[in-house]
């Protein structure tokens, strides 16, 4: 079991450049290919499944104008929920029932980090459209599904990605705790590092989270503006050149966490 | 199986009884390493906000700076210290749970002082407000609700983190948590989740609470 096992006993004087150099260090069972492989799975199912748990349900209810003093308030306590302790709760449950260690606490765990926000920033998203569009598409008799499918969720796509882009990169920051609670992943260089006082884990450690971290949002960034529907793009290239005109949705900056509170506060 | 079920429940109630004195220390312990960091944070924060609005362009490196702490991840910032000289001190787990505060802090005073409109601070200032005076009885209160947002924000925040601080063996009742994953021994860890689960509803509740008596007008303004 990982939790015994651990990583093997790096000396304490290794370099961190001997430790990332030497070719034990990523191969193997407790190399870093294999934890990368296994962070990466994890924040990956998270990802999607918050998508599909938030997205869809949120952009309807936004579009309805429904439950929206509800939803702030779940939004809030998701938002309070300890993820770390939700995680732990989940372990000695799913032991019991059979399923390990992880992966199912730590990924709960992560999604209930997730959707709240996603929810807020699909929410915010869709109810801040521009009303004349809205009435526009109507006017010319969409239906109200084709309203919310190709007039809303198009123009609201960008902060809808940037909420999932923000989102992103928090799992992939905190996934590392699941190492301290039974698994495995990039955070077990961080708890090896602690338990054997060595300094070169841990920061080698935390190397490789900080720069999967950034990549991902990176990554992210390039697929939304490869993904930007073509009317989105267009409608951003008008407004550039009508100066003093920029009413757009200002939760793009949900960039911090904290950015989405002024959405919080309009949401309530 | 059923014998270890039974030697080993997710939760034994007798345990509240027993080590009740611990527990009460952890959620001491718990709540110390909360306030004390918003606490701190929220004084940085004012003066870099300060630093903000007087000096336009120090904003964007201040934000940025900011970001940076935030993003790194709690078990990284927490092992880290660990293994430097301040190794089990109290700071391994103070110096980054202030640092995380900074960010939610700091936007959410900038908001609250931008939420300001033009037109009042030029009211303020036609009635022969000084600086000073204009800062605390027009600004600030305007600013109210949104440091109070970043406080609720920032304390459930840092009430996770704690807990997360339990993999160093200074997180209140991370602690109780470790304990039981180390010893898979379920009832010190399911009643520190529990409690910092519940720590951090109360906690936001009580903000929040706060907030509204801070703000009478809010109320009647908006019904």
């Amino acid at each position: 079991m990982s939790l015994v096992l651990g990583q093997r006993a790096i000396p304490r004087d290794t370099t961190l450049w001997e430790w990332f150099t030497d070719p034990v260090t990523w191969t193997g069972s407790g190399g870093i290919l294999v934890s990368l492989g296994d962070t990466v799975a994890l924040c990956a199912a998270v990802i999607v499944a918050s998508a599909i748990l938030a997205v869809p349900v949120s952009a309807y209810l936004a579009h309805r104008r429904l439950a929206q003093v509800t939803s702030a308030w779940l939004v809030n306590i998701g938002r309070a929920l300890p993820t770390f302790a939700v995680a732990a709760l989940l372990v000695p449950i799913s032991l019991r029932g059979g399923y390990g260690f992880e992966p199912w606490p730590i990924f709960i765990a992560l999604t209930l980090l997730t959707v709240p926000p996603m929810f807020l920033s699909t929410y915010v998203a869709v109810k801040e459209v521009d009303e004349a569009a809205v009435n526009a598409a109507r006017a010319m008799g969409f239906t109200e599904r084709a309203v919310l499918l190709s007039v809303e969720l198009p123009l609201a796509s960008t902060v809808i990605f940037t909420g999932l882009r923000v989102a992103a990169v928090q799992v992939v920051a905190t996934e590392p705790i699941r190492a301290f609670l039974g698994g495995d992943g990039l955070g077990r260089y961080i708890r090896d590092g602690i338990g054997q006082n060595n300094a070169t884990l841990t920061v080698g450690g935390t190397f490789l989270i900080a720069a999967l971290a950034g990549l991902t949002g990176i990554t992210l960034t390039a697929i939304e503006r490869l993904a930007k529907p073509y009317g989105v793009r267009r409608l951003r290239a008008d407004r550039s050149s009508r100066p003093g005109e920029t009413d757009e949705v200002d939760v793009t900056d949900v960039a911090e966490p904290a950015g989405s509170h002024a959405a919080a506060g309009r949401l309530r | 199986m059923i014998l270890v079920t039974q030697r080993n429940p997710v939760l034994r109630w007798s345990y509240f009884g027993e080590q009740w004195d611990r527990i009460q220390a952890a959620i001491g312990e718990h709540l110390f390493l909360t306030l004390t960091p918003v606490a701190i944070g929220f004084i940085l924060s004012a003066v870099l906000a300060g630093i903000g609005l007087r000096y336009r362009w120090t904003v964007g490196p201040i934000t940025l700076f900011a970001a940076f702490l935030y993003t790194i991840p709690s078990v990284a910032f927490f092992g880290i210290l660990r293994t430097t000289p301040l190794g089990l001190s109290i700071y391994t787990v103070l110096i980054p749970l202030t640092a995380f505060t900074i960010l939610i802090l700091v936007t959410n005073i900038l908001d609250g002082f931008r939420a300001v409109p033009a037109p009042v601070r030029e009211a303020a200032d036609a009635m022969g407000l000084s600086p000073v005076r204009r800062l605390f009885t027009v600004e600030v209160p305007v600013a109210v609700p949104y440091m109070i947002n970043g406080l609720r924000i920032a304390t459930v925040t840092l009430v996770g983190l704690v807990a997360v601080a339990g993999i160093v063996g200074r997180g209140g009742l991370g602690n109780l948590i470790m304990e039981g994953i180390r010893r898979q021994f379920w009832t010190p860890l399911t009643i520190g989740a529990l409690l910092s689960i519940v720590l951090a509803i109360t906690l936001d509740l009580l903000f929040f609470l706060l907030g509204r008596w801070l703000t009478p007008w809010a109320r009647t303004a908006r019904s």
